[in-house]
């Protein structure tokens, strides 16, 4: 129980006033009905069973935020962190501005925010790991760093950042309400210390004493209707036309004269001129979601292809148990790995991996990975009964085991049965897997992701890649025919058409979009210029190339081999672009603290060598296998069974 | 609604394990915010908070005392005694004893070899009342040197000049609780909202509780200045025409106060005189304020009964600074504006215990506000100190910016520096460098080691900081506060205090000359020397002091004896007719000619320098640099830069410039924003080897401040940034 002192000031305290049945959007500020067994429930802070009388436990609450008060003092800030104990790289609420007009007509609007405690909160639904929780208390949206494996995936949905991954820990953690002030009726520590009576709490919809509006957003709070976020806000003074981040984020917000409202647009802070920036490009932490999602979907396709067209397409047919089969499946099965691997080691705790389907019920990423397990245990199925079918019987004669096992029943028809069975399987898995991967992109916080060419991305690598894998591994086999190149090069042609046409309609509507899109169109043709307009080429190459090859297919089997190192490259600066030139719905930062240029060039230059300058440096960690054998041991089967019930109700 | 989980689990909040909390006052600003610092069990301090029935800062704090207790555990602490030959040697560790003797040694050899004043004792706005009073007296009555200051010379100095010389003495009339009742406020150069957060704060309240129309003269469009009714942005240095032009509006149109001019005042047909010459229409174009703005502002200030003014280093740090505060002065008398509840000219002073130290440290002459040049003053101390009379110089010494350039002479050769940076904090500190090259000896006491004036020192002192001392301090509306020490000093370093009287058993062999050893006891001397005087404090001790959070003077042994409690706030002077401390009781107005004596820029150096602070840093950055939740927020030097200027010149949003200046250069980030005007440049002081390599030395004639407000460079654009990045990088450990 947070200890209350002898005397509270009135501003650190909460006031019983009545409040609004509904919010603006309809939904019930009770949080639970009156009679609901959830109620009257402890907390559990920190061991405590007490339970708080507080009178509005059960109504949603929120922050309410004067802008024009706001002096961006940093105390909001300091409180929050030294409550929480976070380290100087990581906060939970942080402080930024937005400024317009010119001297000395000028509006700096400061805009300190942690989290809205959403009606509908992204990250909750996001996680793969269910480390989210609302409660009916308060309607206070919680997170458990120690459920967390550090996927990130919440800060990528959260249109506000308000989860936090911090990179030393390799967990996300974010705002609790201070829940366990409200408990003894305070209001959070970052109220409390608010210097410019800016930063107010109470329930939502309720307007603080002295302010007369509850507006759902100021200029650089991203668009309310994604989440229905419970913060309010009072902005009066009037603005500029345009208010400019002060970050390095290329963005302005602009005025909308109909509405009133200030949308997103970009702003070219650093000119036009084209640069390569390969170290940013291929260097990041992100690069293992280009190996993920390329080796993955090559494997896809070339599963696809080979396990449901090889049935009905003569040229893929031939291929079926010829020298190449075996070691296509191998391909894949080693490329599945690889990248699986790859992405389970960027997690921020790897060893806690077997969490990702904790939250099958709402998490795209947990349908994603549910659905590429599928898929590997298809392929690993499919893959064990090709092995048997073709050493089985060599292996039983080799020792002297013939009496005792039928080497008959290795070509018997049954056996064609499992392969079609292990099939679907694993197409089922591609099928299920393949859309939620597409589904986790299409994130409405960031708005160069949210749109179709995404889904033809990765389709088309699948197309493009995976037709070529069999031709690839065919290639030194002597098994590559006429018809062989035209319907696989045709299939990969299908692919870049596709991922062309997407790249055409991408950067149409990119380029003038009232979205942070606009930004990352800017992004990728300055910052990332030179890469992007090479990745173009390539693949205007390589689809050239294909086409050329259906076409004559006979015109010399040494072009597959440009072809096949087209399209690769390609595939990897596309998808490299693609994590590179993302530009989320983000509060705008200040000079130095969240301000993602600062970060970059302090990790660059060193600076984040000192602690308090307040940047960390990304890293890998390690995978604690010590942890995990614990987790084994001490999880009793009764524990798993309960925890495997909850991945279905969640 | 989507709750998520069906199961629930227990919540696990972070815990700072506090068990006991223990009452100081905050060692950053002026303001004097009440803090109660959490122990842990093993007694460690873990935790900050505002103490909520303390009138100042009622629970509030800014970002640094919200971190404050991890200054304890800050890198860099001075944990022994250090010595060596000469600065350029390898510093070898030594004992308290020893340091004592070569500290005696080191002053006496000097003063021998080059006479009395040769020895220079500099000190600081930053230790504690009993310890500046206790050093006082040792420099004053045993040691014997007249080169003796403070680093308020840097920031107070013009306050207390233009104080004396409007008032005949020191001390600011007005208080917070003014803010509750002005119904017009006039901030000159004072950026409350990043230089005194929790003042703003007492100021918002009020105004959010009971309107009134808040002012702000600043050249930069700063966080006040948005809060702002009407800003005034003012061309730099110009103050003293903008209050002519303001105090001939008044009289002009006869909005003045004639009774209490006639009853309170002495010179008002010189000032008239004067401030004829400055009609709105000649002074607009001279600073800048149209005309009409001049006369509206006069009219709603004078006509607000009662209007208040406050101010801060915009007035004070300038070739103007002394007469900007008479001006101001000047405003209030005429007007009728002095000690009145909502009506005062209150000077939002600088550092902690800046106030302690004017009242208390003797370094502008003797204890409580008494001064050398009279000889009833020095005769009055010689008896309580037992020193004789005659010991004492008849004249106070240079100034510390003074004394610099003395030393650049040649004729200082020694020097005791404490808690105190001036490598970092004097203008042009090439010069500061050469200065302190020359010295033979240096002793530098500090509770860094890393003070970048420590590299000159030849020998160290590690002192304690804020709360693991006792004492008292004073903060801007003079109210009396206490520290308690809550943590003891680490490794070897004592408190100042204990330092100083250690130090004092070596000058002091007869021992005539009585050292109290505990704050407690120093305090009750303090009482008596303040006995019947402006400053009387003899009604306070430290208990009463904790009791009720702090009591401002005066508040005297017999309001005490009568029962009446301290009130909590609103404590004024002058409040009653004819009560100055000039004999005839009566204040000065003095007429303020103009002149520009202060650098201006041209088409070499064609942009204003101004330079200042942030609300997370404190000074040099010694404390707040290491502290990761003050430092993260500004870790780099960066200059305000106009967005029009910048694109002009191709320079860009985060890149590095050089800005080069008459004296120097200095690299910075320039971040662009249209805050500053378009020929100006803000720069904050807190960064080591920057904002002082380009500052100028023009000092204020009366107060000795250096005008670090007006002087100006050009700014190159650097091609290799990398290359500046890391320059910028090195030029600083912290």
């Amino acid at each position: 129980m947070f200890k209350r002192r002898e005397y509270e000031p009135d501003y650190a305290c909460l006031t019983d006033q009545p409040s609004k049945s509904h919010n603006r959007w309809g939904q019930s500020i009770e949080t639970v009905p009156p009679d609901d067994p959830r109620r009257g429930q402890s907390l559990n802070i920190n061991g405590d069973g007490w339970v708080s009388d507080n009178p509005n436990r059960y109504k949603q609450h929120g922050f309410f935020f004067n802008a024009d008060n706001c002096i961006a003092c940093h105390a909001c800030e300091a409180a929050c962190s030294e409550k929480n104990l976070n380290p100087p790289h990581h906060a939970f609420r942080s402080v930024g501005f937005v400024e317009g007009g010119s001297f000395p007509n000028v509006v700096r609007m400061n805009v300190s925010l942690a989290c809205n405690h959403c009606d509908d909160p992204a990250c909750l639904k996001g996680c793969p790991t269910r480390a989210y929780t609302k409660f009916a208390e308060y309607g206070a949206v919680l997170q458990d760093p120690d459920i967390c494996f550090g996927c990130g995936y919440c800060t990528w949905v959260c249109p506000y950042n308000a989860p936090q991954l911090d990179p030393v820990k390799g967990v996300v953690s974010k705002c609790n309400m201070c829940v366990d002030r409200l408990e003894v009726g305070l209001k959070p520590a970052c109220v409390a210390a608010c210097v410019g009576r800016a930063l107010d709490f109470g329930v939502v919809e309720n307007v603080p004493e002295g302010r007369i509006l509850a507006q759902v957003a100021v200029p650089g709070f991203p668009l309310p209707d994604i989440t229905h976020p419970n913060t309010r806000f009072q902005q009066l003074r009037s603005l500029p036309r345009d208010m400019r981040r002060v970050d390095s984020m290329p963005i302005k917000y602009h005025r909308d004269d109909d509405s009133g409202a200030y949308v997103p647009m970009l702003d070219p802070k650093y000119g036009f001129e084209r640069h390569w920036s390969l170290k940013k490009l291929l260097g990041s932490h992100e690069n293992s979601h280009i190996a993920f999602t390329l080796t993955a979907q090559l494997a896809a396709g070339a599963f696809a292809l080979l396990a449901a067209l090889g049935t009905v397409l003569d040229p893929l047919r031939a291929l079926h148990g010829s020298a190449m089969w075996l070691p296509s499946l191998f391909a894949m099965f080693v490329l599945l790995m690889f990248g699986m691997t790859k992405l389970n080691l960027h997690l921020g705790r790897p060893h806690r991996f077997y969490r990702g389907y904790y939250g099958l019920r709402y998490s795209p990423v947990a349908k994603e990975i549910f659905g590429v397990t599928v898929f590997t245990v298809g392929l690993s199925g499919y893959l064990a009964l090709a092995v048997v079918r073709a050493f089985g019987a060599d292996v039983v004669s080799w020792l002297g085991l013939g009496g005792y096992i039928l080497t008959a029943w290795f070509a018997h028809p049954l056996m064609t049965v499992a392969e079609y069975l292990w099939a679907l399987v694993g197409l089922l898995g591609i099928a299920y897997g393949g859309f939620y991967m597409i589904r986790l992109y299409r994130i409405k916080a960031r708005p160069y992701w949210n749109h179709w060419h995404t889904d033809a991305s990765f389709v088309g690598s699948a197309l493009s890649l995976g037709a070529l894998l069999p031709l690839a591994v065919a290639l030194p086999f002597g098994l590559v025919t006429e018809p062989l190149v035209q319907v696989l090069a045709g299939a990969s042609a299908l692919g870049l058409a596709l991922e062309g046409a997407a790249l055409i309609a991408h950067a149409r509507d990119l380029r003038d979009a009232k979205s942070e899109g606009a930004a990352s169109f800017y992004i990728q043709t300055t910052k990332f210029g030179y890469p992007y307009l090479l990745r173009n080429g390539l693949l205007a190459a390589a689809l050239l190339l294909a086409l050329g090859l259906v076409v004559v297919p006979g015109a010399g089997l040494w072009l597959l081999l440009p072809l096949f190192a087209l399209a690769v490259m390609q595939s990897i600066l596309g998808r490299a672009l693609f994590f590179a030139a993302v530009i989320p719905t983000t509060m705008p930062g200040s000079f130095f603290w969240r301000n993602p240029g600062f970060v970059e060039h302090a990790r660059d230059i060193g600076l984040a060598d000192m602690p308090q300058v307040g940047v960390a440096y990304e890293h890998h960690h390690h995978f604690k296998i010590g942890e995990l054998l614990e987790t084994v041991r001490n999880t009793t089967p009764r524990e798993i069974w309960a925890q495997t019930k909850r991945v279905f109700t969640g | 609604m989507l709750f998520g989980r069906t199961q629930k689990n227990p919540i696990k909040l972070a815990e700072h394990g506090a068990v006991e909390w223990k009452y100081a006052t905050c060692g950053y600003c002026s303001t004097g915010c009440v803090i109660e610092v959490g122990l842990d069990a093993e007694g460690r301090a873990v935790a900050s908070r505002g103490v909520a029935d303390a009138d100042v800062n009622r629970g509030k704090l800014c970002v640094k005392g919200l971190v404050e207790h991890r200054l304890f555990e800050s890198a860099g602490r001075g944990l022994y005694p250090m010595k060596r030959k000469h600065w350029s040697d390898p510093w070898e560790r030594t004992t308290w004893d020893d340091a004592f003797t070569e500290l005696h040694d080191g002053i006496r050899r000097t003063q021998a070899k080059y006479g009395r004043d040769a020895i220079a004792v500099i000190s600081t706005g930053q230790m504690l009342t009993e310890e500046f009073y206790t050093l006082g007296k040792l420099t004053r009555g045993l040691i014997g040197t007249n080169t003796y200051d403070g680093n308020t010379t840097l920031c107070m100095a013009s306050a207390v000049s233009g104080y004396k010389r409007s008032f005949g003495s020191d001390g600011p009339p007005g208080c917070y609780d003014d803010f509750s009742h002005t119904n017009c406020l006039i901030a000159w150069g004072s950026n409350l909202p990043e230089q005194h957060p929790i003042i703003y704060y007492r100021l918002k309240d009020a105004q959010e509780k009971r309107y009134f129309p808040l002012i702000v003269v600043d050249p930069r469009y700063t966080a006040l200045a948005q809060n702002a009714d009407i800003y005034l942005p003012i061309t730099p240095g110009t103050d003293v025409v903008l209050q002519n032009a303001m105090m001939h509006v008044i009289f002009k149109e006869e909005l003045e106060d004639k009774r209490y001019i006639e009853a309170n005042t002495n010179g008002i047909d010189e000032l008239r005189a004067e401030v004829a010459k400055y009609d709105p229409t000649t002074a607009s174009k001279i600073c800048g304020i149209n005309e009409e703005t001049i006369r509206v502002v006069a009219r709603l200030f004078a006509k607000a009964n009662p209007g208040m003014c406050i101010w801060t280093m915009g007035i004070n740090q300038s070739t103007h600074g002394s007469d900007g505060v008479v001006g101001i002065n000047n405003l209030c008398l005429i007007t009728g504006n002095v000690g009145k509840p909502g009506g005062s000219p209150l000077s939002i002073t600088g550092q902690c215990n800046a106030m302690g130290t004017r009242e208390w440290s003797s370094a502008s002459g003797l204890p409580n506000y008494r001064l050398l040049e009279y000889e009833k003053d020095r005769i009055d101390i010689g008896k309580f100190w037992n020193v004789d009379p005659e010991f004492f110089p008849k004249k106070v010494g240079p100034k510390q910016t003074d004394i610099y350039q003395v030393m650049e002479a040649g004729k200082v050769k020694g020097m005791w520096l404490i808690a105190t940076n001036p490598m970092s904090s004097l203008p042009n500190t090439a010069r500061v460098r050469k200065a302190m090259e020359q010295l033979e000896f240096c002793c530098v006491q500090d509770c860094y080691t890393d003070t970048e004036s420590a590299q000159y020192a030849t020998l160290y002192f590690p002192g304690g900081t804020w709360a693991e001392k006792n004492g008292v301090m004073t903060n801007t509306e003079r109210r009396i506060n206490v520290v308690n020490p809550v943590v003891k000093c680490p490794g070897e370093a004592h408190p100042d205090l204990w330092i100083f009287n250690r130090a004092a058993e070596r000058f002091n062999t007869e021992g005539k000359v009585p050292f109290p050893e505990k704050a407690a006891d120093i305090f009750l001397e303090m009482r008596e020397i303040s006995r019947g005087r402006l400053s009387d404090i003899t009604g306070m001790s430290h208990e009463l002091l904790e009791k009720y959070r702090g009591i401002q003077w005066p508040y005297t042994e017999a309001q005490a004896a009568s029962g009446e409690r301290p009130p909590k706030g609103g404590v004024r002077l002058y409040t009653k007719d004819a009560t100055f401390r000039y004999p005839d009781g009566r204040a000065k107005l003095i007429p303020l000619p103009f002149i520009v004596n202060y650098e201006v820029p041209d088409d070499e150096y064609p942009f204003w320098l101004n330079t200042g602070r942030l609300v997370e840093h404190w000074h040099g950055r010694t404390k707040t640099g290491k502290i990761g939740n003050n430092n993260k927020f500004s870790p780099i030097p960066f200059i305000e830069m106009n967005p029009d200027a910048a694109e002009e010149m191709g320079i860009r949003d985060g890149e590095y410039v050089r800005l080069v200046s008459r004296r120097s250069d200095a690299v910075a980030m320039a971040k662009l924003t249209q805050r500053v005007r378009k020929n100006m440049v803000f720069l904050p002081f807190h960064f080591h080897d920057c904002a002082n390599r380009l500052t100028i030395a023009n000092l204020d004639p009366y107060s000795r401040q250096p005008a670090y407000k007006q002087s100006a460079v050009r700014i190159e654009r650097i091609a290799n940034q990398r290359e500046a990045a890391i320059l910028s990088k090195e030029m600083r450990k912290f």
